[in-house]
């Protein structure tokens, strides 16, 4: 293709923005002298001539301004041309209709705007479908009126709930969605910029100008991912800044599969995705992810007598964490070992409302754990100094929401530890003092943390800290400082001037700007009293004595 | 005179009727606007043994249960501690510019000197932690968790007396009168323990060779708050509550019965008079008596391992030390009580800075470390918020003779350095920049209003509606005349 010159292009680009006043216009036309075949409208077409005589240039510009967009390139040929031609009629019949209406033709001139109207349809619909894609006017009509209207029947959507996640067939469930969201509009079966489609695996793989957009088994290298990974600001970026971009969780889909060969049919399992990749997975299929049981508490209004009075009863503290929210926040810890299980019983009546429990050295065991069941939204859990084992944290592994677990000075172990793998927002866990060893505890953290993602965020945030160390610009004018009175820190003469004895390094004073000794205070003082008698004594060490005023 | 007696006096029936109708209008329409208002004074939720908060507090969910307060009394040299500057050494015995000092009032214990020589700290600073703040080498133990700490070099203040200094941190204003923070505090959020009272105050020994600045009860007083929520000193020598064990020849029994005909006595005056002070007299007696048994429990430290000991450095088993105080903290807010503070004196180092200031850092430095490591390894850490710094800071130039090492500091309100560790504390944090000569703020400056309204703010409570009517102003811990905000820069 010849290049195109910019200009050209600049142009061609006002075309979406020409396209729609002369559509309106002409149609405006044609309403009006519609109405005014009505007796009720008989003025509606007092300026007909004038809107027309409007509709001509704008029909004009914008039908060079399409020409031009159109040698850009990209477009779906077929559409391209019946657009273009119906584009250019449509200019054309306005065109016509105008020099009819000049000519005081009017019955000719009406019947003439019929067939203008007409192209004009055809040409919006055909431009339309150029920018959306020819089955956006109905993708979401209902049923009947898409089968009348011409659109393929809606795809049924992938039934997950039946398939395991595992057996999901990579490409089709998986990339396909993400690129058809972000890429296929402009790269797709009716627009193909660049000579690239990316709605099937062929087109991935023949590629377009820039060559193959993919290289299986190496994301680093393709094409696409290159694309995406460069600065949104940078020309190259794709998809265009402004456009919708794909989620840092859809690329990391798109690299894990070509990194693991862009195979056509391989299912999730086959592929061992990563536990980030499973979690994305997971997250947008909705299953095994961690499942976080949400029970509602009652309006805070209602639970606050009961809480009070179980307050007073039990000798603890139950306050509400802020008056927005249903939430009690419950210290027994201050009922020390007068709180048992019973007491723990009682408590189950606020279950849910219960956000923060701290239940310190009271004397619950065991089995009363079993009452957490009742309290599902606990978030932090005080059970340290309490006689609680292992056995006791399988009821604690329940409490999905828990942020915040103590258990120091329990009885816990490694192997109680291993029930807590479970808890999905767990933050901070306290095992001072109990059997779990420090490599347990380690391997506990370690399993809990995706060490990827944490690199991905430091790697993030080093990007940004250099665009904003980029962003700065420092203007330096110096800092004035007063001349120092000396920087010479041992003193110039080796004899007090005043008695004549050596000198005590500790005893000094600066005097014109030199570090004069002395043997004692008195000395000192005398010098400082009256310097004058003195100065003579005052034998320079090394140098040659400074010139006194 | 009898207040209640007075005032009945000059009831006439026509003005009863007045007020009432006025009175019963004005329930009316609230109960018509403020549906809950009735139910929720009587919803209240009560714990047990201490006294309830305000309704509608905390304002917000809390990231800070508690508050421990370790206060240098006398304003220790930022200079000489945390905020590092190394372009002083190359200005030995220079002036101070008057660009810097630009006019500024001064004590009358410098406004007479000559001249303002600039003393650069003889101390060494180096990076400590992860985060690489600069830390004195005064403050060894401190350094090693400075990781946790959030340091503010910004902090300011318009007092240059300790007396009204201290005040105004510590009660929001320089006149006094107004209630402590922790009165506040206990006023508003209420007390959970029980045998405790909401807010305890200790004020540990110093090591320094000087008289210290004498401390006031207002400084954890109650002001115009009901009574029951000023600071229940402990003392540093002897028992930590005067009288607290019984008599020869009165046992626990006999006391009660004791208190229970007080308590009687006094109902019986409340009734007459109506006043609430009675009521705070009578529930005063009443924590005595049970801090009889909770008091001895909690000062005695035999149960507490050695390796917990170790922490807080050597001085932890000398009852009335900073470190044995830092200790009982952490006992007390493990026991529900909701502020501790602690007032460290003679930090006031006008000269021979040099001989003093070593001398109590090391009171205070390894037993700040300890507290830290020891609320953080209980998982403490998380829920208390604490707080460290004086009521101003200590000048650049040199009170008084400047020698090669030894020199003095005069009081400085323009910046100085405080540090908060723990709840919703982002650790590691520097905020604040002085200028060269650590007198004039750069960037950030944060006035002691807003590192009250941020200790506020993570206890959950919005310090502009923590309010008392009294002499005709909704009164506040952040005082009514200028805005204070929460310090942003060290939340999480």
């Amino acid at each position: 293709m010849n290049q195109t010159p910019d200009t050209a292009l600049f142009l061609g680009h006002l075309h979406p923005l020409l396209v729609h006043l002369p559509i309106g216009l002409l149609l405006l036309v044609a309403i009006l002298e519609f109405l005014s075949r009505f007796p009720r409208f008989k003025q509606a077409n007092a300026n007909a001539g004038l809107i027309l005589a409007l509709a001509v240039p704008a029909t004009a510009m914008a039908a060079l301004c399409g020409w031009l967009l159109a040698r850009a390139g990209g477009y779906q040929d077929n559409l391209l041309q019946w657009h273009r031609w119906a584009g250019i009629s449509t200019a054309a019949a306005a065109a016509f209709a105008a020099l009819l209406y000049r000519l005081n033709l009017k019955r000719a001139y009406r019947w003439c705007l019929v067939p203008s109207v007409g192209v004009l349809v055809v040409a919006g619909h055909l431009g339309g479908s150029l920018t959306h894609g020819s089955d956006y006017f109905v993708r979401y009509a209902p049923g009947p009126f898409r089968a009348w209207l011409g659109g393929s029947p809606q795809a049924a959507p992938v039934q997950t709930n039946h398939v395991e996640l595992a057996q999901l067939p990579v490409f089709a469930n998986v990339v396909r969605p993400v690129l058809q969201q972000d890429c296929v509009s402009c790269h797709g079966p009716e627009k193909s910029k660049g000579r690239l489609r990316l709605d099937t695996l062929e087109g991935l793989a023949k590629g377009g100008k820039s060559g193959p957009a993919i290289v299986a088994g190496k994301s680093a290298d393709s094409e696409v991912i290159k694309r995406m990974l460069l600065p949104l600001t940078d020309d190259d970026h794709m998809p265009p800044n402004g456009k919708p971009q794909p989620s840092a969780d859809d690329l990391a889909l798109l690299q894990w599969w070509l990194d693991s060969g862009a195979s056509p049919d391989k299912q999730v399992s086959e592929l061992k995705p990563s536990p980030r990749v499973t979690q994305i997975l997971a997250a947008k299929f909705g299953s095994p992810a961690p499942i976080v049981t949400t029970v509602p508490p009652k309006p805070l209004k209602d639970v606050l007598p009961q809480s009070a009075a179980l307050a007073a009863e039990l000798g603890i503290a139950i306050t509400p964490l802020s008056p927005q929210e249903p939430w009690l926040q419950c210290n027994a810890s201050i009922a020390g070992t007068n709180f048992g299980d019973a007491e723990l019983k009682k408590l189950a009546a606020l279950g849910a409302n219960l956000r923060w429990l701290d239940v310190a050295g009271t004397a619950i065991s065991d089995g009363g754990l079993a009452r957490f069941e009742t309290m599902p939204n606990l978030t932090r859990l005080h059970l340290e100094r309490t006689h609680l084992t292992d056995a006791s944290l399988a009821q604690v592994a329940s409490l999905s929401n828990l942020e915040y677990l103590n258990l120091y000075g329990t009885e816990i172990s490694d192997a109680g530890l291993d029930q807590l793998r479970s808890l999905p927002k767990l933050r901070q866990l306290y095992l001072w003092q109990t059997k779990v060893t420090p490599a347990a505890g380690k391997a506990f953290a370690e399993a809990r943390t995706d060490q990827d993602q944490l690199q991905r965020w430091r790697e993030e945030i080093e990007q940004l800290n250099a665009k904003i160390r980029e962003a700065h610009i420092s203007v330096d004018l110096g800092t004035i400082f007063p001349a120092a009175a000396s920087t010479n820190t041992t003193p110039i003469n080796a004899v007090c001037p005043v008695s004549g004895k050596p000198i005590d390094p500790t005893k000094t004073l600066f005097h014109n700007g030199v570090l004069v000794a002395f043997c004692c205070d008195d000395c000192k003082a005398k010098f400082q009293q009256d310097p004058a008698p003195y100065l003579a004594k005052l034998e320079p060490k090394k140098e040659p004595q400074p010139a006194t005023k | 005179m009898q207040p209640v007696q007075s005032f009945l006096q000059h009831q006439t029936r026509r003005a009863f009727f007045k007020n009432s109708g006025l009175a019963a209008g004005r329930i009316a329409l609230a109960s018509l606007m403020c549906p809950d208002l009735f139910q929720a004074r009587a919803a209240t939720v009560r714990p047990a043994g201490g006294h309830p908060g305000l309704p509608g507090l905390p304002h917000f969910a809390p990231k800070a249960r508690r508050l421990i307060y370790l206060f240098m009394n006398g304003a220790p040299s930022q200079i000489d501690l945390w905020d590092y500057k190394p372009k002083l050494a190359e200005l030995f015995d220079a002036d101070l510019p008057d660009s810097i000092r630009n006019g500024q009032r001064l004590t009358t214990m410098t406004s007479g000197q000559k001249r303002f020589p600039i003393a650069p700290s003889i101390y060494k600073f180096t990076s400590h932690g992860q985060c690489g703040t600069m830390v004195s080498e005064l403050l060894p133990h401190t350094a090693q968790v400075v990781d946790d700490l959030a340091v503010i070099r910004t902090v300011y203040t318009e007092a240059i007396n300790h007396d009204p200094a201290s005040t105004y941190i510590l009660t929001g204003n320089q006149i006094p009168g107004k209630p402590s923070i922790g009165a506040w505090l206990s006023y508003g959020l209420g007390s959970e323990a029980e045998n405790l009272p909401a807010f305890v105050v200790m004020t540990p020994r110093w090591s320094a060779k000087r008289d210290a600045q004498a401390l006031y009860q207002r400084l954890w007083g109650a002001g115009f708050l009901p009574s029951q929520h000023q600071g229940v000193a402990l003392r540093a020598k002897g028992d930590p509550v005067l009288y607290i064990t019984n008599p020869s020849g009165v046992d626990a029994s006999a006391r009660r019965t004791m208190l229970d005909g007080l308590a009687k006595l006094n109902r019986a005056g409340f009734e007459r008079s109506g006043d609430p002070e009675i009521q705070t007299r009578i529930a005063q007696y009443e924590m005595a008596f049970r801090m009889q048994t909770s008091i001895p429990e909690l000062t005695d430290i035999s149960t507490e391992p050695k390796s917990v000991l170790d922490l807080y450095g050597p001085e932890v088993t000398q009852p009335g030390t900073f470190a044995a105080s830092a200790l009982l903290a952490r006992r007390l807010i493990e026991r529900g009580v909701r502020v501790v503070q602690l007032l460290h004196r003679e930090w006031d180092h006008h000269g021979d800075l040099p001989r003093d200031l070593p001398l109590q850092c090391r009171d205070v430095d390894q037993a700040c470390k300890g507290l830290i490591l020891d609320l953080k390894q209980r998982g403490l850490l998380d829920e208390t918020l604490v707080v460290w710094g004086g009521e101003f800071g200590r000048t650049v130039y040199c009170q008084g003779e400047l020698r090669r090492d030894n020199y003095g500091r005069d009081h400085h309100p323009r910046c100085y350095t405080m540090w908060m560790a723990g709840a919703g504390i982002k650790g590691g944090t520097v905020y604040g920049e002085t200028d060269d000569f650590s007198y004039n703020i750069v960037r950030d400056p944060v006035h002691i209003r807003d590192i009250n309204a941020t200790i506020l703010n993570l206890m959950g409570v919005d310090h502009n509606r923590l309010t008392y009517g009294f002499q005709g102003l909704d009164q506040k811990l952040t005082g009514t005349e200028a805005p204070a905000n929460p310090v942003k820069g060290i939340l999480v």
